[in-house]
This record gives structure tokens, sequence and C-alpha cells, in this order.
């Protein structure tokens, strides 16, 4: 997920990017945003937006994934309402894990 | 809140006892076979080995399967399961009725006792087949993975059907065939139609799914469900109404084997085009189980040629002890665990250290757990082949210890409470 220099809300993007970075997926034991499940970051005024999706639809883990990312973005930004949307177009798949994400799970290039 | 329906996982009341019971079962099935190692030396239709092998189909495979599928079926099906009172009063039933069938073999009682067991049997296969068709949303969107899943429980029915009319045939007759006859299509609706079809269609999404993994060859699993249930029928059908010739059980058993072959196939493309390069212990559990089926399809010339029974003793190793208590070994750790977890932890993700799924069991256990697979495996099939009872009591030995060591791992997954370290924010 790309944040640009020039969004406005860059500051508290960076932030947001840095608390999700806490949201382990509990399967594959890596965080979420290193296996590329987060698409989106918004901030709508006193709204703060999330779009991302799962490894698989009914991930038997999605519901504490989700739970996960609505703590960590209430406890770094008491004063907004979190937002998280689900999606599955596109679909996940392996190739948005980042490099680190990658070296985390042994997997090849 | 997400606008896209996540899923809920069904009460632990619904899938837990199911792990706890068949662990107990593969305890008593190891039990068992210390007991009386040498009922794999004798003829096949022994009291001692028919207990054992309803033990280890019912008790041990078909309870922790049960169990799996209802908590894999919504992640299979993309629903949440239909009902889950029903898959506690099927773990009821199933449990009881295993109980009174094994007991009633051991001493060959054929009964009434032995027929309400088979009766049990029979209403929990009904209650798990309804919810396995009404969570599948079959009529909805088809899925070749979800029509396997459906087969599947069916075939469970109609094994538990003519089961019961075999222990029925005991106390008066219903069959004009032979017993061993009716046996031999019983036992192969039960392993082809049941517990082949219900792997195939398990593992074909979950090992690409634990490998991050994809095949787009789906037409391989489209080719594997007609050969397995085309071959399974045509088994059948000449088994009820005409001769089975050794010529037509290759012939039937051909059809199956390459039903299995292309669900294998399946599972290699996944396999070859995996993210994920290293293979953790219990993959390799599961991956090990399916080289005894392939060994057991082997068996199946051997027995149509040889007129004893050693053929028989080693197929029926490799399939029960080989292939499903293998894939039950590996599997178990990559489910029950996560079940547990996120009934503890869920709603504690993101805001304090906990543990990982993987950190509420011994990992040691499950390399220890390996190792005497293997070497129980390899030892009981040697025994079986040489006819040494002594090499059979060591081997069923190491398989009591490898049952202490999964009911122990279990246990401690199954008892676990959660661990919070007291004021500490990740």
């Amino acid at each position: 997920m790309d944040i640009s220099l020039l969004d406005p809300n860059y500051a508290e993007m960076l932030k947001a990017r840095d608390a999700l970075y806490q949201v382990m997926d509990p399967e594959l034991m890596v965080n979420i945003m290193d296996l590329g499940l987060v698409y989106d970051i918004q901030f709508v005024e006193q709204k703060l937006h999330v779009l991302m999706t799962l490894s698989t639809p009914y991930c038997p883990m999605g519901e504490s994934i989700v739970a996960g990312v609505h703590h960590v973005l209430e406890t770094t930004f008491p004063e907004h309402e979190i937002e998280v949307n689900l999606t599955f177009d596109p679909p996940w798949n392996h190739e948005r894990i980042s490099p680190e994400g990658r070296l985390a799970l042994g997997i090849s290039n | 809140m997400a606008d896209i329906h996540i899923g809920k996982a069904p009460p632990l009341s619904a899938v837990l006892p199911f792990y706890a019971t068949g662990a107990l079962y593969f305890m008593a099935l190891c039990v068992q076979f210390c007991l009386s190692p040498d009922s794999l030396t004798g003829h096949y239709f022994n009291p001692h080995l028919l207990a054992m092998v309803h033990t280890a189909a019912l008790g041990w495979g078909t309870m922790i399967i049960f169990g799996a599928a209802y908590q894999l079926l919504p992640v299979i099906c993309e629903r949440d399961l239909y009902s889950s009172l029903w898959a506690q009063w099927s773990w009821a039933f199933l449990t009881v009725g295993t109980l009174l069938l094994v007991l009633t073999f051991r001493n060959f009682e054929a009964g009434i006792w032995m027929l309400t067991g088979a009766i049990l049997i029979a209403i929990a296969a009904i209650l798990y087949f309804l919810n396995t068709l009404l969570t599948s949303g079959l009529c909805k969107s088809y899925s070749i993975i979800r029509l396997f899943m459906v087969t599947a429980a069916f075939w469970l029915f109609i094994t538990i059907i003519i089961g019961y009319l075999l222990a029925l045939h005991w106390v008066r007759p219903v069959f004009q065939q032979s017993h061993l006859e009716i046996l031999r299509l019983h036992a192969h609706a039960g392993l082809v139609g049941w517990f082949l079809q219900l792997i195939t269609g398990v593992s074909s999404k979950l090992i690409p799914m634990f490998l991050l993994g994809k095949s787009p060859r789906t037409i391989y699993l489209s080719m594997a469900f007609f050969l397995q249930n085309g071959g399974l029928i045509l088994f059948l059908v000449i088994g009820f109404f005409f001769t089975l010739t050794p010529l037509l059980i290759l012939f039937t058993s051909l059809g199956i084997i390459a039903g299995v072959f292309c669900w294998l196939l399946y599972v290699y493309d996944a396999f070859r085009h995996r993210a994920k390069k290293k293979v953790d212990m219990l993959m390799k559990h599961s991956l090990l189980s399916l080289l005894c089926l392939i060994a057991a399809c082997c068996c199946i010339p051997w027995m149509i040629m040889q007129s004893g029974f050693q053929s028989v003793f080693m197929y029926g190793t490799l399939i029960f002890m080989g292939w499903i208590t293998g894939i039950i070994l590996g599997k178990t750790f990559k489910t029950l665990p996560f079940i547990v977890w996120n009934k503890h932890y869920k709603s504690l993700t993101g805001k304090q250290k906990i543990p990982m799924p993987k950190q509420l069991y011994k990992q040691s256990w499950v390399n220890l757990q390996f190792y005497l697979y293997v070497f129980g495996l390899i030892l009981t099939i040697t025994s079986v082949a040489a006819k040494t009872s002594i090499g059979l009591q060591i081997s069923a030995w190491i398989w009591l210890l490898l049952s202490l060591v999964y009911v122990g791992n279990v246990w401690l997954v199954l008892t676990h409470r959660p661990k919070l370290v007291a004021n500490e924010h990740i």
C-alpha cells in the first residue's frame, strides 16, 4: 500500500500504517501489512476507513484479524471512529506479500 | 464494521468434543492392538480385528473428521454451519453408537446391542449429511469441492446402512451372498465413498491454502469425482447383483485408482506452484500419508492374486494406520489450536501480548509423534509381511506410545487457559 507524500493526512497515514504492522495473521505469523492484506487507508473528517481483504473468504481467523485492526487503530486514534471494510475484489494472492513477509515465510521470489 | 460477512465459527461445543473423543478412541485402538497384536496374522474376520477396525473407522477417523468438518465446512462453503445443535447431537449418537459396536464386536455378540449401535451411528450420519448439504448451498452455487463433501456424507450413510443389514444378517439371514462378500462391499463403500472422497475434497482446499499454492487444473478434481464414484458404483452393483470375479475387481479398482491419481495430480500441481517452499512437520505427516495411500493401491493386484490374508492386512494397515491416521495426526495441530485460540484470544488481538496458536501445543511432541508414526508403521508393515508376532507386539507398543504423546498434546490444547501479561500492551 503506497502513501502519497502529497496526501494532506500523510503523517496520520504513516501512523496508522505503523499501528497496523502490529496486527498478526495467527496462522502465518506475519503482520497484515507485510502480507499485503490492507488495500487502502483513508481519513475522512473524524472517521478512519480501512479497506482490506483476507487470504481466503470465510478465513477462520478473519474475526480476530478484523478485531485486531480495530483495537490497534482505536488505541492510536482514540478521537476517530474506525471503520473496517472487507473486499475480495481483487482477491488476495501471494504476489502481494512484501519482501520482508516473503523472507519471514520462506517464500521464493 | 465490515460490509462483507466474515462468517462466525461454530461454537466450541460443536467441534471440540469430537477432537477429545477421537483422541481417546485412538488410544483405545492402540490399547486393543497391544492386547491382541496377533489378530493381524490369522483370518481377517475375527472379533478383535473387527472391533479394532470399527474403533479406527468410526471412533477415530469419522469422529475427528466430523469435528474438523463442522469447523471447515463454513470455510469451504463460505457459509455459516447450518446447525450447531445437530452437530452436537451427531457427536452424542456417534460416541455411544461406536462404543456399543466396538464392545459387541470384541465379544462378537450379534444382536440387539450391535443393531442399536448401528442405528445410533446411522442417526449421526443422517444429521451430518443434512448439515453438510444445507451448509454447502450446493444448489445455489456449485463447486467440485462442495460436491465431494456432500457425496462423501451420502456414502457414509450408505456404508452404515449396509453395515446395519450385515449386523442383522448375523441374527437372521438378509443376503443371499456370503457375509464376507457383503463385508467387502461395506468396507469399500466406507473407504472409497466416505474417507477417500471426504479427504479428496478437504485436502484440495486445505493443502493449497496451507502452502500458499494454487492449481487452476480443477478438471483433475472433476475427473477424480467421476472416476472414484463410477468405479465404486460399478463395484457395488456387480457385488450385490452379480459376481465379482478377479478381473472385474481389477477393472473397477483401476477406475478408482485412476480417480485417486487425478486427485493426487491436482495436489501435486498445487504443491509444485506453492509459494511457501518450507514444508513443516505437520505437512510432512500429510504428504507421507498420501504415499501410504499409493502403497495401499499397489496392494490391490496382490490381494486379487493371493489366496492368503497377508496382503489384506498390509492393505488395511496402510489404509487405516498409514493414510487415515497419518492425515489426522498431521491435520489435528493445523486446526485444533486455531479453534481454541480463536475462542480465547480473538477479542484480545492488538490489545495485549498474547501467545500465537502454535504456542498452545508442544512442537517437540509433534516431532516425536512423527518419528513414532514412521517407525511404528514401518515395523507393523514389515511384521505383517514377515508374519512375526514379536514385531507386531513391539509395533503395538510404539503405537500406544504415539497415542499417549498425541493425547497429551491434544489435552494441552483443550485445557489451555488464557495467559495474559498484566498491563503489558503490544
